[in-house]
């Protein structure tokens, strides 16, 4: 234990621990990175609530697609709804939107969408499944898919009109 | 009126702590009496300031002055008048302020405490003191203040976090912490002063591990009180989950107490000085990485305290103390360490080394857990986890190796020890081992660590109380006494050695009963509707119904449930809940909790809805007991601490070991050496 | 009596009444259609299974206690994404209880425990490992802890080595001043 080997050491350490902790400021904690963007998105059929029409999300290649998780036991889900009908029916015809419910009752969903509209189908996800393959961690989190069927973007929490828009510009041109 | 005048005091402190560390710094450097006159003034001034700042926020919290920043932030009328009073520290402006508070308490009495001794390096130390003063001042002052003005101040508040109203530990948990983390910032103002003067002789080691060992004890409490109350609180039926900021409390706890077996090597063969000063820079730089963890939003935890500006400005202050405790150490390191006589690993300085670096690894492996998400991310800009699962398989082997040493190294005999002796101390506790993995067998115990566990325990348990009890063995066999033998050995004269086995005593408890109560432990979620019961484990339960229960800031839902073994009559009533807050959207759950013995039965509402309940059922053996050994160690610490003083006309004039100075205080006489004022 | 870990939260398939629907006749005309046509239909949903993720179930079908247990273990394993920290063990949130189900019912078909892992990886990334994967740069994580004890080993070893000074008065089983004193006292050694 001399000066010069306490020196290097201490030092290091210090440098070390210092810039490692530095790197995590101004980050947020809680965001988690999505392992499927620039992937293909897992493929499903689902039902739609009211109509009871099987729903395959293949059925919109071509048209870049949103697809928002949600659930009426979700109080943010209630804040963006709004945003995402006006936006549906502004684009209609460009753009698909699709919402999933995710552990949810079909009364309860039919009766929130019968108060505050609906522009899109809003599909039932049997067994959380589907959301598990999204990697969805709670609700509500929105995907936008290209043309392709590639997803390319993921938002966690309840959307707001910009990012809404900036992200469905990525979903068109990339 | 309010804002501004806690806005005031919080300055003025901000100003005396700065020129009172200036000034203890030139105190001693220039070893000037009367600087270290004025420096002690600041100190005193520094403590009062906070004190008053502290209570005037309480003050505006009690009255519900709105017009407070904190206040508005945290207060509300709808809350019960404790839940008010410990508002204080629910919230980070508030926190720092109770940091400041507590640091003013320790700083005063360390002050007040020493005002006749180590004139030559108490100005250093004081210096120091104030410099960690200044620089929460600053933090209170600036970017984490309490004390703003609000512009319209609203009729009511949202009150604290509900999940903080829950329980009555939130009133007690936070303050032992406090104490505890604060109070390290004593010893190391006194490590620093004596490497500032490069004098680290015996004189010494009587401030310093008083100044360790008191917030030691609070430490070891709150870490304790911690895992009770997640236990007690949050419904998973567990008291660890390796939380960062639960890893933040246990890294000093853990250099902390190497650092008091290190001091006790160096009163002893005046060896490991390097060792101990080491460790308790870090076990003070470890509290500022934990205010770092806790309050920068660099980390993902439940304790978290909302993301704010104050990250950068703890890291800054971090980085500072690490680089200067570093160049001191290394400039001074000459001066430390020479005589390092080690005869051999089969001695108690030997395993006294061994525990060194066992604690070291301890708190390295928590630490690089920790912080190592935050290491890929930035390598490899992915994030990863670091959980529960790798932090049990490190630390049980670890932990495993410390119960051995704790039962090894009490055994063996300072010095070179022959085989003869070595045999004489080592063999018989081999019959404690058997009895308690024989025990632990016989109740169903079969995982290996486990049984591991309980025979190392009844190994160390054996050599404690052996140990404990020598010296009144011994008086006995003289013609002591009995009575007269243990009021002078265990309560008077050895009651820092009879204090000492009562902290090891404990710590055999807890890890043992950590152990079991983690590999024994039966869960199972039962459905049930009114009236129905469900057995598990050979107990009934018996879900009677609901029932609902207003206060002025929830309403709660009780489901009631009666347990009963066998066929027999309901010995216990439990009612876990789900409260809904006026404040929060969703409702947070109570878990209730039966504790016996043997084991705790634990209730957790998983859904409940009309007359159904799905309810968590939890056994896990042996967990009372982790609560109570830790308030033994507590216990065990404090009479280690109460200083012994020899009533007059003395006829055997035995010296003093337990801490109290005679008048001459330079004196203490080790083995042969005599040491004077080194 | 035996319990059973079917939670009420979950939404099992429940087809329920059909809605009457609120919108043009066109709607209820396909409606009318789609309740004679509803078991047909239903056969057509497919969700994503973790058979098209990591393959086949390569173990054997499990049922009862030991099925509890080892979702318990498997669950112990995963995070749950939103809480802190939380392994899906342990966490009331709904995506950990949705997740927790799953797992139990993919155990349940014979899938081993590494096949799950890395169906969650799959769509969580290694965030919701909560033990850190043996491979590439987690590796460290394991090996330092290793690395520091073979350090802390080698100090020791060097710090053993160095006995310069003569040994200090003897002091046979000395192991507190206090002691010695009343052995002193007592005149005996022991």
């Amino acid at each position: 234990m001399n000066k010069v080997v306490i020196l290097v050491a201490g030092v290091a350490i210090t440098l070390a621990l210092v810039i490692i902790l530095a790197t995590g400021l101004g980050k947020d904690p809680q965001h988690i990175e999505s392992p499927l963007i620039g992937k293909p998105a897992p493929d499903f059929a689902l039902q739609a609530v009211g109509t009871h029409e099987t729903v395959d999300l293949s059925r919109f290649r071509g048209k870049p697609l949103v697809v928002n998780f949600w659930a009426t036991w979700c109080r943010p889900c209630y804040e963006e709804h709004p945003v995402l009908v006006s936006n549906a029916q502004l684009l209609q015809g460009q753009v698909q939107f699709l919402g999933v419910v995710f552990q949810d009752k079909e009364e309860k969903i039919q009766g929130f969408l019968n108060e505050r509209g609906s522009a899109y189908p809003t599909l039932v996800d049997q067994a959380g499944k589907t959301a598990i393959a999204y990697g969805v961690g709670g609700v509500p989190e929105t995907f936008f898919l290209n043309k392709d069927g590639k997803v390319v973007a993921k938002f966690e929490g309840p959307i707001d009109p910009d990012t809404l828009q900036q992200n469905i510009r990525k979903a068109m041109t990339q | 009126m309010i804002p501004s005048l806690g806005r005031l005091l919080v300055l003025l402190s901000l100003l005396v702590s700065t020129i009172g560390a200036v000034l203890g710094y030139a105190a001693g450097w220039k070893q000037s009496p009367d600087g270290l006159k004025w420096a002690r003034r600041f100190a005193f001034a520094f403590a009062a300031l906070m004190a008053a700042a502290t209570f005037v926020m309480e003050y505006a919290l009690i009255t519900h002055d709105f017009s407070v920043g904190y206040v508005e932030h945290v207060g509300s009328r709808d809350v019960p008048l404790w839940v008010t009073i410990v508002s204080l520290w629910s919230s980070l402006e508030g926190s720092i302020l109770f940091w400041g508070f507590i640091l003013g308490i320790y700083i005063a009495a360390a002050t007040w405490l020493t005002r006749n001794e180590h004139l030559d390096y108490m100005a250093y130390a004081i210096g120091t003191w104030l410099f960690s003063g200044a620089f929460f001042s600053y933090l209170i002052a600036a970017p984490a203040s309490p004390f703003q003005t609000v512009a319209n101040p609203p009729l009511d508040g949202p009150g604290p976090n509900p999940l903080l109203q829950n329980h009555v530990l939130m009133a007690i948990h936070p303050p032992f912490l406090y104490l505890g983390y604060v109070g390290m910032t004593i010893p190391f103002g006194f490590a620093t002063a004596a490497l500032m003067r490069g004098r680290l002789g015996q004189a010494f080691l009587r401030p310093l591990r008083n100044s360790l060992m008191v917030p030691w004890i609070f430490l070891t409490i709150a870490i304790m009180l911690g895992g009770w109350w997640a236990y007690e609180v949050l419904g998973w039926g567990g008291y660890w989950a390796w939380d960062p900021v639960e890893n933040a409390s246990l890294l000093p706890w853990l250099t902390a107490t190497a650092a008091l077996h290190s001091a006790l090597v160096m009163e002893r063969r005046g060896s490991l000085k390097g060792w101990t000063v080491t460790l308790v820079q870090a076990s003070f730089l470890l509290t500022i990485l934990g205010t770092f963890m806790t309050r920068s939003g660099v980390f993902n935890s439940v304790h978290s305290f909302t993301q704010s500006p104050i990250g950068p400005t703890i890291l800054v202050f971090l980085t500072v103390v690490l680089i200067g405790s570093v160049l001191l150490l290394a400039f001074r390191i000459d001066s430390l360490e020479s005589d390092s006589r080690f005869e051999g690993p089969l001695s108690r300085e030997g395993f006294f080394l061994i525990n060194n670096l066992l604690f070291v690894l301890f708190t390295f492996t928590v630490l690089i857990g920790t912080v190592f998400p935050l290491i890929v991310e930035a390598l490899r800009g992915k994030q990863m986890s670091v959980g529960r699962p790798y932090f049990d398989s490190m630390v049980v082997p670890i932990g495993a190796v410390l119960l051995f040493i704790l039962g090894v190294g009490p055994a063996l005999p300072w010095g070179r020890a022959t085989k003869e002796q070595a045999k004489k101390a080592l063999l018989p506790p081999l019959i404690g081992a058997a009895i308690v993995a024989a025990i632990g067998f016989t109740f169903g115990v079969r995982n290996a660590w486990t049984l591991v566990t309980l025979a190392f325990g009844g190994y160390a348990a054996q050599v404690t109380l052996g140990q404990m009890w020598l010296p009144v063995i011994q008086r006995i066999r003289r013609g002591d006494n009995a009575g007269a033998a243990i009021i002078d050995s265990q309560l008077k004269r050895g009651r820092r050695r009879f204090g000492s086995y009562l902290i090891h005593a404990g710590a055999v408890i807890v890890i043992v009963a950590i152990a079991v109560s983690s590999t024994m432990r039966t869960q199972q979620e039962v459905p049930l509707r009114k009236g129905e019961s469900a057995t598990v484990n050979g107990l009934t339960f018996k879900f009677l119904g609901t029932e609902e229960r207003t206060e002025p800031h929830r309403t709660s839902t009780l489901a009631l449930f009666d347990i009963s073994k066998g066929g027999g009559p309901p010995f216990a009533h439990l009612a876990p809940r789900m409260n809904q807050y006026a404040a929060m959207r969703d409702p947070l759950g109570t878990p209730d909790v039966h504790t016996t013995i043997g084991g705790d039965i634990y209730l957790s509402i998983m859904n409940l809805q009309g007359d159904s309940v799905v309810v968590n059922v939890i056994l896990t053996p042996m967990v009372g007991w982790i609560w109570w050994a830790v308030l033994l160690m507590g216990f065990g610490g404090i009479v280690a601490l109460i200083p012994f003083s020899p009533p007059r006309g003395e006829k055997v004039p035995l010296r003093q070991d337990s801490g109290q100075a005679p008048a001459d205080e330079g004196s203490v006489r080790i083995e042969g050496r005599e040491a004077v004022t080194s | 009596m035996s319990t059973t870990n079917v939670s009420f939260r979950v939404s099992s398939l429940r087809q329920g009444i059909p809605q009457p629907s609120f919108a043009s006749l066109r709607r209820l005309g396909m409606t009318l259609a789609v309740i004679l046509a509803t078991t047909v239909i239903a056969q057509d949903i497919k969700v994503p299974d973790a058979e098209q993720l990591v393959g086949a179930a390569q173990g054997q079908p499990v049922s009862g206690a030991l099925l509890d247990q080892r979702t318990n273990e498997t669950a112990g394993l995963l995070r749950c994404p939103v809480c802190q920290g939380m392994s899906i063990a342990d966490s009331p949130s709904e995506m950990a209880v949705n997740m927790k189900h799953q797992v139990r019912e993919l155990i349940a078909r014979g899938y081993t425990q590494e096949q799950i892992l890395r169906y969650f990886e799959r769509s969580y990334g290694q965030f919701v490992l909560l033990k850190p994967k043996f491979q590439g740069v987690n590796t460290l994580v394991w090996i330092l802890p290793i690395i520091a004890l073979a350090v802390g080993i080698w100090a020791i070893f060097a710090m053993m080595g160095r006995s310069p000074a003569p040994a200090p008065p003897s002091l046979a089983d000395d192991d507190d001043p206090y002691l010695a004193e009343v052995r002193k006292l007592t005149g005996k050694q022991s």
